[in-house]
């Protein structure tokens, strides 16, 4: 907290004027389909070389709170999350674009992005040391059960068929398996091409599921009615701030948990966020059809997770995610090593980071303000012109990452399975969920059982996963008992909104 | 003077030491012809006449990766020695075979080069891509990135024999960064040379491998020393052993796998290749270049603060260094069963 303070009291211009391009650069990166706030910090990482340290480093922390923000602006207005944590918000967010109510959809989304910016600025100044511990508590086991709890979530993100949801979700973990074995080291599933050799990015999937099947669909259909968006972002009143902050503090819980954690990400984190704040809504039927507190629970966890994912890298000097492993680049080149050292050899630096975010979190609401009429404007043209731009912006996106035809050959493929999936109502949410955790599912389960010398007992000797197995086998059988209960009592009133939707 | 180097970066040092070689030229030309003269005049010569005006270098590393850190350093000291502008590319596809071909692909007019680490080889080896180490050319080796081996400091082990103690009475648990890599090779083969019960379990990373060393869920882990240094300096780590050939000037207490009577030696090159058919004049201008920027003192210091070993390798000897790395790789691939 001192650093922070006697950073914010000798604030220099060009710390604040980095943290505003950063924030600037971050949400059009995160916007653009296929561009994640890695490849946006990444873009940035060269020019890096001839700025000072600590205007580097909040330059490139700073893009990454804007690119998680960013990510949700594609998910609510073209049904393309721009990033893998926007998934989450992809739901209620273009259902109330559909509504008309986009303005107020991209509203939520940034104000709970700031809010979870600013809780999760709070936790890395104030509990970076007891947050670092518990990062440090998580072993194999562990992670193989956090993955499962995760993966538990699909028994109510499943929509009117449990068992339409387990084989979407099944779909995902297969498509996981493929790459480099993670522990073996032996190639699986790539039939000889070098370019499945690092598996398939769940990015590619997800565009190709949400966006390609969606101008699909629209392509395939008479011009539906849309309802025009007054192109005006509208932040929620009072009574609606209100309503939003049960989704909020459940945001911010999961996402700063889980930005701790190396590996697990932002994505767990607005998926789970996602569904409990459903579970804990008192306006439950709402989710899926619209609902204001959809949007805010996963977009609250993913910018708090942009925040308290800095802990294990400033600690230990270890980055959790790809995103946190550029700005651990951007450390090295100004020859800074973050982990235990830093703050005692680097102090300043630090305070300067602290201060540099915070001025990111108040930029992010400016900025996102100002570019929002433009962004609504361009979703409020005629479809045909509309959807054009869409495959253009999405097919120079994914090109752009590697150069490689490959990979948009992989969304193409995805789109026709997901335009399928939609016609026979298979929801997709599942499918996401089994491809970003099932590689952290078999590689931590497997190297478990290494450990234990092939012993299953480990996963129950280890007091971290007992637990979280334990709460994932409650949700299960409080999810199934539900359901069961619903279908002997017939009701008609389908409480269960299905994901992948008409 | 050369026009290109109006346009040269910021480093003014060059364009001064390149005049005051023309003025000495000037003098020392009706004077005997001394060895010293022929290095500058061929020096200067050669700086002068780099074929092309943008070199670049590829790598497969990701922006803020090892080589490419590596290679953004190299090049601010490169560039004024080959008087051309350096550009690092990141080609981060099918670990390195992108990169590589790339690099296949391109002409040998000096204009395209790869940073080489054992990854090339590796992919090469373990995804048959349509282009392997055996279409590109190695044509320099700068550096041997020394693994060393580490527990965390509030382990009980004290030595590397206290750790193999602990897998003779029952079973040792060793951690290596990724399954496809130099670091799990060099544990698999120490398992090899001792013949003991351990299991040698990948990660995902050199830092997901720290955090289970540090909560002490393994006994050991291997690594490069740069990754380690923070939490060395902080006291919770413990070095126990380098996989090196000798021992290293920052740890000289620490003792090499080798003295301690297991045959492993690790040797995670660090250097460039090129397209095949380079002309001989162009090798010559590199490997002076080089040879010249491995002395500049200020570089000194930075390799040195990243523990690099130097380990120049000349352009005749690199290919067979290379050969013989890859065809010891291809057996202990075999070996493990990664490969059939």
């Amino acid at each position: 907290m001192d650093a922070l303070l006697s950073s914010l009291a000798n604030l220099e211009f060009y710390l604040a004027l980095a943290a505003v391009l950063g924030v600037a650069w971050g949400i059009v990166g995160g916007a653009l389909p296929g561009i994640s706030p890695s490849i946006t910090m990444a873009l940035l990482l060269p020019f890096t070389y001839a700025l000072e340290p600590s205007m580097a480093i909040v330059l490139l922390a700073s893009t990454y709170v804007g690119a998680e923000y960013g990510g949700s602006i594609p998910a609510i207005l073209i049904r393309t999350p721009g990033t893998n944590a926007a998934a989450a918000a992809v739901i209620d967010g273009y259902e109330m674009n559909r509504q008309g109510k986009a303005g107020l959809a991209l509203g939520i989304s940034l104000y709970s992005g700031v809010i979870g910016s600013l809780i999760g600025l709070l936790a890395l100044v104030l509990l970076s040391e007891p947050l670092a511990k518990l990062a440090l508590a998580f072993t194999p086991p562990a992670y193989f059960a956090l993955g499962i709890l995760g993966l538990s979530v699909i028994v109510s993100l499943s929509g009117e068929s449990l068992v339409k949801g387990l084989i979407a979700a099944l779909l995902g973990l297969m498509i996981s398996t493929i790459g480099t074995d993670p522990v073996s080291g032996i190639s699986r599933f790539t039939f000889g091409f070098s370019d499945l050799l690092s598996g398939i990015q769940p990015i590619l999937i997800m565009v190709g599921l949400f966006a390609m099947s969606e101008l699909l669909k629209q392509a395939s259909t008479q011009d539906e009615v849309r309802v025009k968006t007054a192109p005006r972002i509208q932040f929620p009143d009072n009574a609606l701030k209100k309503r939003l902050i049960l989704p909020q503090s459940i945001g911010a819980l999961f996402g700063g948990f889980e930005g701790v954690m190396p590996g697990a990400g932002g994505t767990i984190a607005s998926f789970m966020s996602y569904n409990e704040a459903k579970r804990w809504s008192k306006s439950k039927h709402e989710f899926g059809k619209g609902s204001p507190e959809g949007i805010a629970a996963p977009e609250t966890a993913n910018n708090t997770v942009a925040e308290t994912s800095l802990i294990p890298l400033l600690s230990f000097g270890i980055p959790g995610s790809n995103s946190t492993a550029i700005l651990l680049g951007g450390f090295l080149i100004h020859g800074l090593i973050p982990g235990p050292m830093l703050f005692s050899r680097s102090g300043e630096i630090v305070g300067d980071l602290y201060a540099g975010l915070l001025i990111a979190a108040i930029a992010l609401l400016f900025i996102g303000i100002t570019i929002m009429p433009a962004c609504i404007w361009l979703v409020n043209r005629p479809r045909p012109y509309l959807n054009a731009f869409i495959l253009a912006l999405i097919m120079s996106g994914i090109y752009s990452i590697n150069n490689s035809l490959f990979e948009l050959s992989v969304v193409l493929v995805a789109g026709i399975i997901g335009y399928f999936m939609r016609l026979l109502k298979f929801p997709f949410l599942p499918t996401v969920l089994g491809l970003v955790l099932g590689f952290m599912i078999e590689s931590n389960f497997r190297r478990s059982l290494l450990l234990s010398g092939d012993e299953l007992s480990i996963f129950v000797s280890d007091r971290i996963s007992l637990v979280l197995l334990s709460v994932a086998g409650l949700f299960i059988i409080g999810s199934l008992a539900k359901r069961l209960l619903q279908t002997l009592i017939g009701n008609s009133e389908k409480q269960l909104p299905s994901s992948a939707e008409s | 003077m050369n026009p290109r180097q109006a346009v040269r970066p910021i480093d003014r040092t060059p364009n001064r030491s390149e005049y005051q070689a023309s003025i000495m030229i000037s003098r020392l030309r009706r004077a005997a012809i001394s060895v010293l003269f022929l290095v500058i005049l061929s020096f200067s010569t050669y700086a002068q006449n780099y074929p092309v005006e943008t070199i670049t270098i590829l790598t497969h590393s990701r922006p803020g990766g090892g080589s490419d850190v590596f290679l953004r350093e190299l090049s601010r000291y490169l560039t004024p020695k080959l008087g051309a502008n350096i550009i690092v590319k990141n080609v981060t596809g099918g670990s390195g075979a992108a990169a590589i071909a790339e690099l296949s692909r391109a002409k040998p007019d000096g204009s395209k080069f790869y940073a080489t680490t054992p990854t090339f080889i590796y992919t090469s080896l373990l995804s048959q891509p349509a282009y392997t180490y055996k279409d590109v050319e190695p044509l320099v080796n700068l550096f041997f990135d020394p693994e060393l081996i580490y527990t965390a400091a509030d382990s009980s082990f004290q030595s590397l024999e206290d750790v193999l103690d602990k897998a003779r009475s029952s079973r040792g648990l060793w951690g290596a960064a990724n399954p496809g890599s130099l670091e799990r090779q060099s544990l698999e083969q120490l398992k090899l040379a001792t013949g003991l019960n351990a299991a040698v379990i990948s990660h995902e990373g050199g830092g997901d491998l720290m955090i289970n060393v540090l909560n002490r869920t393994l006994d050991i882990g291997v690594g490069e020393a740069q990754e380690l240094q923070s939490q060395l300096a902080a006291g919770r780590l413990r070095v126990l052993a380098t996989f090196s050939d000798a021992r290293l000037s920052q740890f000289p207490n620490i003792p090499t796998v080798h003295e301690l009577g297991y045959e492993v030696i690790v040797r995670k090159f660090r250097g460039i290749a090129a397209p095949k058919g380079l002309t001989t004049d162009l090798i010559i201008q590199w490997e002076q270049a080089i040879q010249t920027v491995l002395e500049n003192p200020e570089y000194k210091a930075s390799y040195l603060a990243d523990s690099l070993l130097l380990n120049y390798i000349n352009h005749s000897e690199y290919q067979g260094f290379i050969d013989e790395f890859a065809s010891e790789t291809e057996d202990y691939l075999r070996t493990v069963g990664i490969i059939e």
